[in-house]
């Protein structure tokens, strides 16, 4: 009765079983190979055939409700996946130093407020994932008559328009590059006269300003107490008239 | 491939660089510097044009949207994949746990 309930695929049960009394069972009868193969898919009249479909995929094998073993892969979690994928010198990179948090530290020659939400101004990639702008049309350069839209009124913007210049300060590097990009001005300066290091350049270069700092020096020396000459040069309180 | 990065990165640079000349010129405009405008506003429509060429280089490169978050925050989009490594090892450590238990 056991062998009957639970079925088994040998001629001959363990020798366990027929001390207990247990005998050989009849061996499963031969499943079609239509209803293995649909076990293994989803058809779409599952309500219908749902008993049918469920027998055959309890008996699909040698063991009650064990379905195909999945194909065992080679690559699991047992193995480092970061030296597999040859990800070492990125993890070095990002995990072994301090990564800066702000977003101006990857990008220090960009300009203007980059560190603000981009929520805030109305700037975020998110706003332009929402709503793409237009595409597909071509880029033509503007002829005379539409450049006639862009004559402007002279003279320094409106004061609600100025903050869009303004740049956080930035860090004074320690190397100093080469090639030396204008800074941005103040509204009333033009590019062609913002120029720091020529300004610096003249301070130094001055005849006279190297003048004044001589005798400036030597007016310094000569009012301090450990000079030599003081006490010859300046005649002292104690002398008589 | 990483050529096609810095074509688009060269030609970004120019077109921001470009975009900046105008914000002075525009902050405090005089008559003189009208031509300069015409020609910094045809650059940029210059600038436009080599960036749309770029695309087709790019059209296979996928950026996740978790990045752009980043982006949008402010926050060094550099950190996003160093918390993506971090996620994984972790990952990969508790799988290697749960399969050492199991054999």
């Amino acid at each position: 009765m056991f062998s009957t309930l639970f079925g088994q695929n040998e001629a001959q049960g363990p020798t366990g079983s027929s001390s207990l009394g247990f005998g050989p069972g009849k061996p499963p009868p031969p499943i079609p190979q239509n209803q293995v193969s649909m076990a293994g898919q989803m058809p779409p009249q599952l309500v219908d055939e749902g008993p049918a479909l469920r027998k055959s995929g309890a008996m699909s094998g040698p063991f009650y409700l064990l379905r195909e073993l999945p194909v065992g892969n080679e690559l699991t979690g047992n193995t480092n996946l970061i030296t597999h994928y040859n990800l070492e010198h990125a993890y070095n990179k990002f995990c072994g130093k301090k990564v800066k948090e702000k977003l101006s530290n990857f990008l220090p020659e960009l300009p203007g407020m980059i560190d603000c939400p981009g929520t805030q101004d109305g700037s975020s990639l998110r706003s332009l994932i929402d709503k793409p702008p237009v595409c597909g049309n071509s880029f033509s350069p503007l002829t005379g008559a539409s450049l006639t839209g862009f004559r402007l009124h002279t003279g320094p913007l409106p004061e609600q328009y100025r903050l869009m210049h303004i740049q956080p300060p930035k860090k004074k590097s320690k190397h100093k590059h080469k090639h030396h990009r204008p800074q941005d001005p103040l509204p009333q300066e033009t590019p062609s006269d913002s120029d720091p290091k020529k300004k610096k350049k003249k301070r130094d270069d001055d005849p006279d300003r190297k003048k004044k700092k001589k005798d400036k020096k030597k007016k310094k020396n000569r009012h301090s107490p450990d000079h030599p000459g003081l006490t010859g040069s300046q005649p002292s309180s104690n002398s008589l008239r | 491939m990483a050529e096609k990065f810095d074509n688009l990165e060269e030609h970004l640079e120019k077109f921001i660089e470009n975009i900046r000349q105008l914000g002075i010129i525009v902050s405090d405009f005089q008559p003189s510097s009208q031509a300069v405008l015409n020609q910094k506003l045809n650059f940029m429509i210059s600038g436009l044009q080599d960036i749309d060429k770029c695309q087709k280089q790019l059209h296979d490169i996928n950026v996740p949207l978790e990045v752009f978050e980043y982006i949008d925050q402010g926050r060094n989009p550099q950190l996003y994949t160093k918390e993506c490594l971090e996620r994984a090892l972790a990952r990969n450590e508790q799988v290697k746990g749960k399969i050492d238990t199991m054999t």
